[in-house]
């Protein structure tokens, strides 16, 4: 098996949650009500923690050792999709690209339980049970707030109708598309796809909510070839302040 | 009521507590009891509780809550106002002695889980379920279901007003035994500061 096409998917899928469970933990301390600032920052943490798992396989196959890899690389050698590295903006912001990620993101690692890749397929299983608390949370928040006040239902329609065209760009393909699926490493962005548009269109019907999604939206593209937005650099510049200061440095 | 320490003065408590203080109602969330099995075979037991704006979220916020530093296998959550409490009994007396309201005899039976509080401060453990016509009527028959035990505070909740976690989730407790490091006991920080106080003086 080409190695290529492997470490072309496990890049993409670590930094999509090396820059999202970043982006997250800047809600530590400052969550709605503490029980919610609590779930939301152990997300995050998970998050990243999902991140080391797959830098640890592509150090495997022979990458740059996991710190090294999160820390000192550019925004252009980034893969993630650009969604996730948009500001926290307000809380249904976030809420509504926690719901809209987390479905991608369990969706893709179901499928991945049985990857040709053994290493991938035993990290899927492994975090499985993380993952569906992720999106318990994220349905248990729509189907509340979607169904209570006009200003929540209004915030949270406003940001799924910015956050829409933004998810598409998850799926995003990659190059070895058909390489991947042949195989055996994964079902590919398109079935992957599929599988999401059903699950988030199952939680928009618990709720108040729009749940005509705009199928002539442009995805919004390019996070997965290296093509970011100005938000990143400053987050990276952010994360990676302690390594450039004193990259010996113990904590 | 004034005091030597300032922090107790500033909250003006009055002189004595012969009526109940007036207290503004205030917008907060309703709170809900959480509920932990440990370990596979051990009892369920409450280990605090959570504010939330409905049972399913209680049960969402309490598992990152509480489920994060202990092992656990299962969960539970109620409304803390569905728990009927006994009085509090002294050590070595069991609270099911100081039951003195009449059980209620009226009504539709229907079940009730029963809380065990062996000793102040520890956590309410679950000994039992019974059929009852009420939460007294439960207390007085947990009294003669349970005549072994001398509980300190029994508590009786109604099984329908339970949210339980479901079979297929038990995977959600699965990696917990390896998160050591979400502890503050898992950094050892002693050697650090010493080698920094050496550092200082020398």
């Amino acid at each position: 098996m080409d190695n290529q096409a492997a470490i072309e998917l496990l890049y993409k899928m670590a930094d999509d949650d090396l820059i999202i469970g970043h982006r997250n933990s800047e809600w530590t301390g400052v969550g709605p009500i503490l029980e919610e600032d609590i779930s939301f920052s152990s997300m995050a943490q998970d998050k990243i923690g999902h991140s080391w798992g797959l830098y640890k396989i592509l150090h495997q196959l022979g990458e740059s050792e996991p710190d090294l890899v999160a820390f000192t690389r550019n925004a252009e050698q980034f893969h993630n999709c650009q969604m996730v590295e948009f500001p926290i903006g307000e809380y249904d912001f976030s809420l509504i690209r926690h719901f809209l990620f987390d479905y991608a993101d369990y969706h893709r690692f179901e499928m991945l339980e049985n990857s040709s890749l053994t290493g991938l397929a035993q990290l899927a299983r492994k975090i499985k049970g993380e993952i569906k608390y992720h999106i318990l949370h994220a349905r248990t928040w729509m189907k509340n707030l979607g169904n209570s006040t006009d200003e929540a239902k209004e915030r949270l329609q406003r940001s799924l109708d910015t956050l829409y065209p933004m998810a598409l760009g998850i799926f995003e393909k990659s190059p070895y598309e058909d390489q991947l699926i042949s195989d055996g490493v994964f079902g590919g962005e398109e079935a992957l796809q599929t599988r999401w548009l059903d699950s988030i269109m199952e939680v928009l019907r618990l709720t108040d909510l729009n749940h005509t999604l705009d199928s002539a939206a442009s995805p919004l593209i390019g996070g997965r070839m290296g093509k970011h937005t100005d938000h990143l650099q400053p987050l990276l510049d952010e994360m990676s302040e302690v390594v450039r200061t004193d990259p010996t440095a113990e904590w | 009521m004034e005091s030597l320490d300032p922090r107790v003065n500033r909250m003006n408590l009055p002189s004595s507590f012969d009526e109940a203080m007036h207290k503004e109602e205030m917008d907060q969330l309703a709170t809900y009891e959480v509920f932990l099995v440990p370990k596979e075979g051990k009892p369920l037991e409450s280990v605090g509780p959570v504010h939330a704006s409905e049972i399913e979220m209680a049960f969402v916020f309490g598992k990152e809550a509480y489920s994060r530093r202990f092992t656990c296998v299962a969960m539970a959550v109620c409304p803390t106002s569905s728990i009927f409490p006994s009085p509090v009994s002294e050590a070595g007396q069991s609270a099911y002695e100081l039951l003195t309201d009449q059980a209620e005899t009226e009504g539709d039976e229907q079940q009730y889980e029963v809380f065990h509080m062996n000793k102040r401060g520890k956590f309410h453990k679950h000994v039992g379920s019974l059929m009852a016509k009420g939460p007294l009527d439960a207390l007085h028959q947990g009294k003669e279901a349970f005549p072994e035990e001398t509980p300190q505070n029994v508590w009786v909740i109604p099984t329908s007003d339970f949210h339980f976690n479901s079979e297929e989730d038990s995977d959600l407790w699965a990696t917990l035994p390896e998160k050591k490091y979400r502890d503050a006991i898992f950094y050892k920080a002693g050697d650090k500061i010493q080698k920094y106080k050496d550092s200082v003086n020398s």
